[in-house]
């Protein structure tokens, strides 16, 4: 079965620029249809991993297939199976839209009896029908962008490799390039798409990859971070007390096996007292805290789980990945 | 879902026809671009129209100085005029307006051809659309081929288009057909070498300006520089305190190899019914290499005979007779002054120039990251080796 094959696989992907270490070891395995987002604050090594994906740089160490083939030893053949769109490109000002189109169709040797027609449907998916005959130069950014996609798929690749495709955007032409990936992903096309802005992967994206300082933090279904970030859900405390009663909690809170960190976020003069405590459990276990806390004789005056939206998961990964580091 | 089946491995025939179209594919796209709209045109037209005004000029100038030397031909014996030498006033014509045309079409290629493919690929660099082209299939060598062929192709349009230009000298005589082949081979491998120096450069630095002033800064360094060299050289080598009898110690003549206008100054010597100023500069070049007659100081002739320098034929030495012998007066050019000492051996390293360089863009446009993968991939395939060998030891 072809399916077993991942079309992405990296080991141990590592890229070093001179001093810097951009990528560090990054293991990343895509399935096919999948829809991977590759989220990550900018220089978090998002466009590193693309580049090396898209044959555009060698990894200093690791390995990376493409639909099984190591890009290594076959950069030409992988390049026939990947569509990758860069985050800064430039489009020939000079060429019609429709030429535009033909010329990348032609650098894949695509058979001319299906450049005309396959350019139409392109033209169609992007919504640049219209625009055919326009030269490149008089479109739109939004435009381009979606020009770009679209040269991409003049080959019907398996796998397209999206950096950053809504980046300059206006809302509304974000929307419209979540539409068209979302009708991508119906036409069954694995895609690679990172972005700094969370919450516009978080409805598109079957799986999700966070990225931090050359690292892959976690990789998996929204639902599943959200799951393995759950054992050590974050809570936030208020206490309505003077120094000594918070320190008091925070030893009280210590003594607890099911508390991980404490950590005082507010001014020891401010009152109330703000603690972020790294808990172990779920909801019930909270519940059954907060009782004994209050029951204990500490004045709480809040008590919330901090909400994992994907913003808020990507947080809490990366600061975790801080404490690690420190 | 179905993979798309391995690609096999190809006959060479079929990477050449890959290559092949690839080059096909950016030379079209390129093509499209140079040629749409009025620009290509309105070039061609003032590139004509400037030739035509100096072959005008070469003929306004050196017409009147034909018609007199026509008219003042004397008889050698007897000193007094015999009558117009026709044929040879009208070579002079016909010599003069070659000799400027192909010095200023040079000119003029040096400078357009490097203009035209300085920006090749360090544009493609700059306005970000390299990227785009090199995670496509094709080889990075069919980019850089395309490129420059596109490139040029405009710089031949223009070398092709001034053809009938120069055939205006068949109407006066003084160049033959011969002349004006050897002449458009040193424009046409003058246009490829600056061409590809500029594809060179482009590929070599990020910024089209960079790439810009190393073209024209190697240019000049080729037509002047060289020549400069050359004769900075010999100045040193004559003015040496060895140098007891103070003979004229010429530089080796390989520093004027890759000079266009050295082969092109001698194409039009070659020319020159006596000796001129394109004569002189060879002669003081190559020396005894250039002197035509064997043993001789003077400037051989037509019919093998030889003129005294200080008095050329046709030359009026101020007035007076000259007892010189009648076959001097002969219109046409003899094959013995024929030199292609220099032009076969400019061609010859222009060409390997040019290849060379072409080879080492091909190879700076394979992505900075991917250099390293021919290296990498021949660690590869030994690293495997290894291990096949390592099993088969650990095998009883």
């Amino acid at each position: 079965m072809t399916d077993a094959i991942p079309i992405i696989e990296t080991r141990g992907l590592v890229k070093r620029y001179d001093d810097e270490l951009a990528v560090a070891g990054v293991d990343l395995v895509v399935g096919a249809g999948e829809i991977f987002g590759l989220v990550g604050p900018n220089g978090a090594g998002k466009t590193t991993t693309m580049r090396i994906l898209a044959t555009l740089l060698t990894p200093t160490a690791g390995e990376a297939l493409i639909c099984g083939i190591p890009i290594a030893e076959d950069p030409i053949e992988v390049r026939r199976r990947i569509g990758y769109m860069p985050d800064f490109y430039g489009v020939y000002d000079d060429l019609r839209v429709w030429e535009y189109l033909d010329f990348f169709a032609r650098c894949y040797r695509v058979p001319e009896a299906r450049r005309s027609a396959m350019i139409g449907e392109l033209l169609e998916i992007v919504g640049l029908v219209e625009k055919r005959d326009a030269y490149v130069e008089a479109l739109s950014r939004g435009m381009r962008q979606r020009l770009c996609l679209a040269h991409t798929l003049v080959h019907d690749p398996q796998l397209l490799i999206l950096d950053e495709p809504a980046s300059g955007l206006d809302p509304r032409a974000r929307v419209e390039m979540r539409e068209i990936l979302r009708e991508l992903r119906g036409m069954g096309k694995t895609i690679l798409v990172s972005s700094h802005i969370l919450p516009e992967l978080g409805e598109l994206c079957t799986s999700v990859g966070i990225i931090d300082r050359g690292r892959l933090l976690r990789s998996g279904s929204l639902a599943e971070i959200e799951r393995s970030l759950r054992a050590t859900a974050l809570l936030r405390i208020e206490l309505l007390a003077g120094t000594d009663a918070v320190n008091a909690a925070i030893e009280w809170l210590g003594t607890n096996p099911r508390v991980g960190s404490v950590l005082r976020t507010t001014d020891p003069s401010v009152a109330p007292a703000r603690l972020e405590v790294g808990f172990d459990g779920d909801s019930a276990a909270q519940a059954t805290l907060l009782a004994t806390m209050i029951a204990a004789g500490h004045r709480v005056s809040g008590f919330t789980q901090a909400t994992t939206g994907l913003e808020e998961l990507f947080l809490q990964v990366t600061g975790q990945a801080d404490e690690e580091a420190a | 879902m179905t993979a798309p089946p391995m690609a096999t491995r190809g006959a060479p025939f079929d990477a050449v026809g890959e290559f092949g179209a690839s080059v096909a594919t950016i030379l079209s796209k390129e093509l499209r671009g140079r040629f749409r709209g009025r620009r290509a045109f309105v070039v061609l037209t003032i590139y004509l129209g400037v030739l035509a005004l100096i072959a005008y000029g070469a003929y306004v100038t050196t017409a009147p100085n034909a018609r007199i030397a026509a008219e003042q031909t004397l008889d050698p014996n007897t000193g007094v005029v015999v009558g117009a030498n026709l044929a040879n006033a009208s070579a002079s014509i016909g010599q003069a307006i070659f000799a400027l045309l192909s010095v200023f079409q040079l000119l003029l290629v040096a400078f357009i051809a490097p203009a035209f493919t300085a920006g090749a690929i360090s544009l493609e660099r700059e306005k970000q659309t390299l990227d785009l082209l090199v995670t496509t299939p094709m080889r990075p060598g069919a980019i850089v081929i395309g490129k420059l062929i596109a490139a040029l192709a405009f710089v031949f349009l223009m070398i092709l288009a001034a053809i009938p230009v120069s055939a205006l000298v068949l109407m006066y005589g003084g160049a033959t057909i011969d002349d004006i082949l050897r002449q458009q081979l040193i424009l046409f491998v003058t246009a490829i070498g600056f061409g590809v120096i500029g594809v060179f450069y482009s590929a070599l630095v990020r910024r089209t300006q960079a790439a810009t002033v190393l073209t024209y800064s190697t240019m000049l360094l080729l037509v002047i520089g060289t020549l400069l060299v050359w004769r900075f050289w010999t100045e040193v080598a004559t003015n040496s305190p060895d140098n007891r009898f103070g003979e004229i110690r010429r530089a080796p003549e390989q520093v004027l190899w890759l000079n266009p206008a050295v082969a092109m100054i001698e194409v039009v010597a070659n020319t020159e019914l006596s000796y001129g100023d394109f004569t002189g500069v060879m002669q003081s070049i190559r020396g005894d290499a250039f002197s035509f007659g064997a043993g001789s100081t003077g400037v051989p002739l037509p019919g093998g005979a030889i003129a005294v320098p200080d008095c050329p034929p046709n030359a009026r030495c101020a007035g007076i007779p000259q007892p010189l012998p009648p076959q001097l007066i002969a219109p046409t050019v003899a094959p013995s002054l024929i030199s292609a000492h220099f032009l076969g051996r400019f061609v010859i390293s222009f060409v390997l120039l040019s290849a060379a360089l072409t080879v080492a863009a091909m190879l700076l446009v394979v992505p900075a990251g991917m250099r390293g993968l021919v290296r990498r991939r021949r660690a590869l395939a030994t690293a495997r080796g290894e291990g096949d060998a390592v099993l088969t030891d650990i095998e009883p």
